[in-house]
């Protein structure tokens, strides 16, 4: 064994040794790199994303001076000491309203879908339906006259499909209330949108925009909207 | 002769190593090339967060503003029946809504990607976990009976669009990515089921390498929403 020999051997250790910590670190940056973080986001998306933060704040702005003037008049109501049930009456109209108690009407589109004779019309199909139209803004929406609800289940029993366990058949008649325009070119969009890709795939699929759409209340006996599990966690 | 053999040796190894560390530099420029910041961009930055932090603090103002509306709102209806059960009716909604935390027995899940290394001819996009699949996955606890669900903390309420750009997914506007804890109240052996029938679980996300794990728990709780639902198109119909 010769003294250089070793010296060489050493080296090359070293410097192995170096360039792997290099690649190790590399690596470990790489990983971090998280995609659900701004600090990745690029231009376009963090434009998306300041719009979307500036409409939220606006919204809750909004709502944060409605509560804080309930709170006003009932305190009012308490000071007085005068019964609440206008108040009342009227947060339990709006409430009714929003979890879908009531019948509603308003300007959006009605979406037909029906089998033909190559296609059929899936639960799937529906599905993707709704949560096209909820992205676009819709507040109420109705598959043959049954509410969709938050926990409206759309499912294929052949030969029906099972909304609210209830059974419906083609044709199919989707009813969205919301900002017609944005239903409508979000449904219409060119190749991608459902209406085409949908077309495509040869199933029948039209849609009209309304300026008076009615959609009927919730109204299930054998599912009543209440809890029978989940309670409300107060501090 | 033989310190040739070592020279050379020890040059490809070199050559090697440094084209690697090339080659990863490069992917990490390309990875963040976002990062690698021009100006305009590192301002929109800041800009996303300021507004975030706004929002983060109106949206805990708002919190406690709810909380006192619901006292207040019990208080004046404490002495009379017929205003109580409105108060009542109230409260329901506003659980129905979303708009308040919920806690009960149910379950909780995780859906991960697959964590196996993906074979050079196979490709990545079926073995991720997609939108579609958690629209499926949610459906079909729905159809378990679940009274609330949340997915990595978004609760799913009326509105709920579950949608992905790019390779990120999005639940009421806000990103998400795996693994996806999804959160249901309801009664557990109905939701459990929707790991031992042959649903979804089974048939095609197993198959395709994405793990599930599904547990019971007495005490799932599921956050509110943090979001505004209003009617802005609907009217009650007179």
């Amino acid at each position: 064994m010769n003294k250089s020999k070793i010296i060489l051997s050493a080296i090359i250790g070293i410097i192995c040794t170096i360039l792997v910590c290099v690649m190790y670190m590399q690596f470990k940056i790489v990983e971090e790199t998280d995609i659900t973080g701004i600090e990745a986001a690029r231009e376009e998306e963090l434009q998306a994303m300041l719009s979307s933060w500036k409409t939220r704040y606006e919204e809750i702005e909004e709502k944060l001076t409605e509560t804080q003037q309930k709170i006003a008049e009932y305190q009012e109501k308490i000071d007085s000491n005068e019964q609440a049930s206008e108040l009342l009456d009227e947060e339990l109209e709006q409430t009714n309203l929003l979890v879908g108690k009531t019948n509603v009407t308003g300007e959006g589109v009605v979406v037909t879908l029906k089998n033909n004779e190559e296609k059929s019309i899936t639960a799937s199909d529906l599905r993707t339906l709704v949560n096209d139209l909820k992205l676009a803004g819709a507040e109420a929406i109705s598959i043959n006259d049954s509410r969709i609800l938050s926990m409206t289940e759309i499912v294929d029993v052949d030969p029906y499909i099972l909304v609210n366990e209830e059974r419906i058949i083609s044709p199919y008649i989707v009813k969205a209330i919301g900002n017609p325009t944005y239903l409508s070119s979000a449904l219409s969009l060119k190749d991608s949108g459902f209406i085409d890709n949908y077309t495509k795939l040869g199933k029948t699929v039209e849609m009209e925009q309304e300026k008076n759409i009615h959609i009927s209340a919730y109204n299930n006996s054998k599912n009543q909207l209440q809890f029978r599990y989940a309670k409300e966690v107060k501090e | 002769m033989n310190k040739n053999r070592i020279a050379l040796t020890l040059g490809i190894v070199c050559v090697i190593l440094t084209i690697a560390i090339c080659v990863q530099v490069n992917t990490i420029k390309n990875a963040n090339s976002t990062v690698s910041k021009t100006f305009a961009e590192d301002e929109l930055r800041d800009e996303v967060l300021k507004w975030k932090e706004k929002y983060e603090r109106i949206s805990n103002e708002l919190d406690e503003a709810e909380k006192g509306l619901a006292k207040i709102r019990e208080e004046s209806t404490k002495d009379d029946s017929n205003s109580t059960s409105k108060e009542e009716q109230i409260t329901l909604n506003n659980n129905l809504l979303g708009m308040t935390n919920l806690e009960g027995p149910g379950i909780e899940m995780i859906v991960e990607d697959d964590p196996n290394e993906i074979g050079p001819l196979d490709d990545i996009y079926n073995h991720v976990v997609h939108d579609a699949d958690l629209r499926v996955l949610v459906n079909e606890l729905k159809n378990a009976g679940a009274e609330a669900i949340s997915i990595n903390g978004q609760r799913i309420v009326n509105t709920t669009a579950i949608t992905c750009i790019g390779n990120v997914i999005k639940i009421n506007d806000e990103r998400i990515t795996s693994p996806f804890t999804i959160k249901a109240i309801g009664f557990q052996e109905s939701l459990v089921g929707i790991d031992w029938r042959a649903g979804y679980i089974q048939q095609c996300l197993r198959p395709a390498g994405i793990v599930v794990n599904i547990k019971k728990s007495n005490k799932v709780e599921i956050p509110k929403y943090t979001g505004v639902i209003s009617a802005q198109y609907m009217n009650l119909s007179k």
